[in-house]
């Protein structure tokens, strides 16, 4: 117990700092949060125009399509990270050198790191959701009856958060080879963002198009478990769906490992 | 028994030739030419407990490349390294919580935290000991005169200051194996100055192994008895420097200041050979073993002396000299 204790000191310590770092600022952080609220209301309004005096576009109502946007976006809030961007710049900049003669191994450091960073701007985010979500409030569905509904949401979103920092600190070991990464960034975390259901329900597109997101990792971000929030999904679904988070899970961790491995081989100048 | 060795270490890192212009870009994304360049080549050497070394060498020489060698940052392409018992790439905890390295070029202080958070984390990371930790971080506040800048953000600090703040972070867990990389780079002299006798002092007191590197000449002069030079990856010398003093400055600088209306040329010019010449003061070039007897001919002398004064040749020429010649042996 004590030991456990004196392990994860290290780790406390790191979430401490970095939040403290990152309210430092709180400034920008809240701006970018301006911004996210402005993004969701465009859309409510958009969708409002589009319904006009349509009840039902492809099984969704506006009420239905509202919330889908509003509780999505909350979860996403909780699920991403910004990780890709500092792994790659402790590669290019060389600092991982640093890490690499300390007593503490670089992906349990970021981990924790990460955690402190966005610490800041998830309570900020989710703060900032609410209130849209409390403006809007006579125009979305609550639905918090159901507690076998809300645990399996609750669990996909760790499970979410899980996958989306392994898939981030994947992208972010890119670096190793090439410098030229931002590209990458900007590309892969749009792709994410259309797989997850982030511009819209993955439902209005053909079936196969659902079947295959939902053997992907991302959908589990913003559209599956909205889905179940909605009831559009049932709970037998919904376990399937943890079942295939936790096959990626272990999938993109053996990755990880792999490609660590063979990026800090790169980066140590073996195989010459 | 030493305490590092290093047995015909040798690394070398590829990369990719390129020709300039357009037309060459757009064929290179397609076919590079791949190249090696050996950056360190089959060196050799041991180092006791307590030593303080000096690697010295030209920008490029491998010095870099030899420090992340031993602190197992990289892979060596060839040959042996033993420190304090483990091989470092094998990045054992045992043996990273028992060495430190400080790279001038990088920190490991967060520029928006002040340098109190990182040595919080570093006491965390190290597992060290509450009281431990609070009587060596007083200990290394005081000597170094810090303890007005732990709460300021470190890129509020100025780069002397920044250095200092780098160095208690590496010195927290008392590490037996100190390697310094190019710590006074970028500092002006008082901050060079400083930091040069805070090594050299933890180093008498603590008895840690360090080695240096560096391209000022006074850093090296003043800090080091022993001094590895590196050129072209290659260990061109490993001794004392009063050694390599001797034989590379054969002679020493005798100053003599005249007063009165000075003297002629051909006045001095029997008693050596002349390096500058000016009516009231000149400068002659002597062997070391003649230094004396001249000294005391030309004071004996009726000549208008002023002053008269002995210098070592400039350390600088002596390595400029070394560099051109690349073999010493």
């Amino acid at each position: 117990m004590r030991r456990s204790f004196v392990f994860m000191k290290k780790y406390l310590t790191l979430i401490k700092i970095t939040w403290q770092r990152a309210l430092t600022y709180r400034f920008t952080v809240f701006a970018y949060r301006v911004g996210e609220m402005l993004e969701i209301i465009v859309l409510i309004f958009m969708w409002s125009a589009i319904y006009d005096n349509q009840p039902i576009i492809k099984g969704y109502t506006l009420q239905e399509m509202i919330t889908y946007l509003l509780i999505g976006n909350l979860i996403n809030a909780i699920v991403r990270n910004w990780l890709s961007e500092a792994v790659a710049k402790d590669i290019k900049n060389g600092n991982l050198s640093i890490f690499l003669t300390k007593p503490i191994a670089y992906i349990n450091y970021m981990f924790f790191r990460e955690i402190g960073r966005i610490s800041v701007a998830f309570f900020m985010s989710v703060t900032t959701q609410i209130l849209v979500i409390i403006f809007f409030l006579d125009k979305i569905i609550l639905r918090f009856d159901d507690m076998s509904y809300l645990l399996l949401i609750s669990f996909m979103i760790i499970l979410a958060f899980i996958t989306e920092w392994l898939i981030s600190y994947l992208i972010g070991l890119i670096a190793f080879w090439t410098d030229e990464v931002d590209g990458i960034y900007s590309t892969a975390s749009r792709l994410r963002k259309f797989f997850a259901g982030g511009y819209f329900p993955l439902s209005l597109l053909p079936p196969l198009f659902v079947n295959i997101s939902f053997a992907l990792p991302f959908a589990y971000s913003f559209f599956v478990p909205t889905q179940l929030y909605l009831r559009k999904m049932d709970i037998t679904t919904g376990l399937k769906g943890i079942g295939i988070q936790l096959v990626w899970i272990l999938i993109l961790f053996i990755i990880v490992k792999l490609v660590w491995k063979k990026g800090l081989k790169k980066y140590e100048g073996i195989g010459i | 028994m030493p305490i590092i060795e290093v047995k015909n270490l040798g690394k070398s890192y590829q990369y990719y030739k390129k020709q300039p212009g357009l037309g060459a870009t757009v064929k290179s994304m397609f076919r590079r030419k791949k190249m090696y360049a050996e950056a360190v080549k089959n060196i050799n050497f041991s180092i006791e407990k307590g030593e303080l070394v000096g690697f010295l060498g030209p920008n490029g020489a491998g010095k870099t490349t030899t420090l992340k060698m031993l602190s197992g940052i990289i892979h060596p392409t060839n040959g042996e390294i033993n420190v304090l018992g483990f091989t470092p790439l094998d990045r054992k905890k045992e043996y990273q919580k028992q060495f430190a390295i400080v790279m001038g070029q990088k920190n490991q202080l967060w520029p928006d935290l002040p340098a109190m958070e990182i040595f919080i984390l570093n006491r965390d990371i190290y597992q060290l000991p509450d009281k431990e930790f609070k009587n060596k971080l007083n200990e290394l506040i005081e000597v170094l005169d810090v303890r007005n800048c732990l709460d300021v953000q470190v890129r509020k600090l100025s780069l002397g200051q920044k250095m200092k703040c780098e160095l208690i972070a590496a010195l927290l867990h008392n590490p037996k194996v100190l390697f310094l990389d190019e710590p006074t780079i970028g500092l002006d002299v008082v901050a060079q100055k400083n930091i040069r006798d805070f090594i050299k002092k933890y180093n008498e007191k603590e008895k840690t192994t360090i080695i240096l590197t560096s391209h000022y000449m006074e850093d090296i002069s003043q800090l080091c008895k022993r001094i590895i030079i590196i050129n072209l990856g290659k260990i061109i010398y490993d001794g004392h420097l009063n050694d390599l003093i001797k034989k590379y400055a054969p002679h020493k600088l005798l100053s003599v200041t005249f007063n009165n209306s000075g003297i002629e040329k051909k006045q001095i010019e029997r008693y050596g050979k002349i390096y500058k010449f000016d009516r009231f003061k000149t400068v002659l070039k002597i062997d070391r073993d003649k230094i004396k007897n001249t000294a005391t001919a030309i004071l004996s002398s009726n000549l208008p002396i002023d002053d008269i004064l002995i210098d070592e040749d400039d350390l600088d020429s002596v390595i400029r000299k070394i560099f051109q010649n690349k073999e010493i042996h």
